[in-house]
């Protein structure tokens, strides 16, 4: 069957965004999505609602078994970023906006780690 | 087939066979920042670069738990958390000036997700879906829903809370609900539901709606 001539009725596009949610494939799911699919999820409010306690049931039944990253590696990765924008000016802080931390001081600060 | 047999795990809140989904002991209420977590705060809210980006890594370790939860609920995938969340860190330690009132975890989550988090989990599903059938203006709902009252309930109360609401549900709608938080597809709860597949989606559309109504009520009562 064409996807264009496919339209899911609510419950089963609730059934496959459960199962994409659980699985980690939204984006999937959002794709898959026909125009008038995606007017069902974003106007039917019954929908909504479902939607919002599927999302509430993900977080309390997976979010415990999610697993995390090794801490230290995240942090560096986290202050990699940070240095990143220092170096490339992206950052706009009260004082550089008025003009008060010259742009030699934050390249200092750029080549600090945490 | 039952679900144990299948090698899945149990929900994580306990069983409410023998419960009215009231009884057990409560740990409602505002979650308080420890104080690893004020500290860091404190540290952000100076204007040194220096000392922000110093008092970022304790401020990482003592929220990434909380964020990272939040996060899963619309993404269901640890990676895809993980990348956003690097920007979303990132971003904080460049203007930290909306997260400087919280007062507590719930605040503070809120306010993240709010003012940080939207942004990206739109960027993401933008960058990664130029095919989509939605328009870019619904594109934020499903994919970065507003907040609603049930969003701020913690993880452990959220536990909580489903397991009242769950109590309070028929048997079968109950353990549908259960089924698909163990893990199972829709063709296995309705195996074990004794139905079709279509009924078993209906089921849980109907029944989803039902413990939405239940939680918002716990949600008003405890506002």
């Amino acid at each position: 069957m064409r996807k264009s001539t496919y339209e899911r009725e609510p419950q089963e596009l609730l059934a496959d965004y459960a199962d994409a949610l659980r699985d980690g494939r939204v984006p999937r799911f959002l794709r898959a999505l026909t125009r008038r699919e995606a007017k069902a999820v974003v106007d039917g409010e019954e929908l909504g609602q479902a939607m919002e306690t599927v999302r509430i049931l993900n977080q309390a039944s997976f979010a415990d078994k999610a697993v995390m990253p090794d801490m230290g590696l995240f942090i560096a990765r986290v202050d990699a970023k940070i240095a990143w924008r220092l170096k490339h000016g992206k950052v706009h802080t009260g004082a550089h906006r008025r003009g008060e931390v010259p742009s030699a001081d934050r390249a200092g600060d750029g080549s600090q780690r945490l | 087939m039952g679900a144990t047999s299948l090698g899945y795990n149990p929900p994580p809140w306990p069983s409410t066979k023998s419960t009215d989904g009231r009884g057990r002991g409560s740990s409602r209420g505002v979650n308080p920042m420890n104080r690893q977590l004020r500290n860091a705060l404190r540290g952000l809210a100076t204007e040194d670069l220096g000392r922000r980006r110093r008092a970022m890594e304790p401020f990482v370790r003592s929220t990434f738990g909380l964020f990272a939860k939040c996060l899963y609920r619309y993404l269901g995938n640890e990676v895809e958390c993980e990348d956003i969340l690097e920007d979303v860190y990132a971003d904080i330690w460049e203007s930290p000036d909306r997260i400087s009132p919280a007062t507590n975890e719930k605040e503070l989550v809120r306010t993240v997700y709010l003012y940080y988090m939207r942004k990206h989990l739109r960027q993401v599903y933008r960058r990664l879906n130029r095919t989509m059938a939605l328009p870019e203006g619904d594109l934020l709902e499903p994919v970065a829903p507003q907040q609603g009252i049930l969003d701020v309930i913690s993880q452990s109360e959220m536990q909580e809370v489903v397991h009242q609401a769950l109590g309070r549900l028929k048997a079968r709608e109950r353990r549908a609900v259960e089924m698909w938080s163990q893990g199972l597809s829709h063709r296995a709860i309705a195996n074990e539901l004794k139905t079709t597949v279509g009924a078993a989606k209906m089921l849980l559309y109907r029944t989803l709606i039902k413990l939405r109504e239940t939680l918002s009520e716990y949600a008003c009562e405890n506002r």
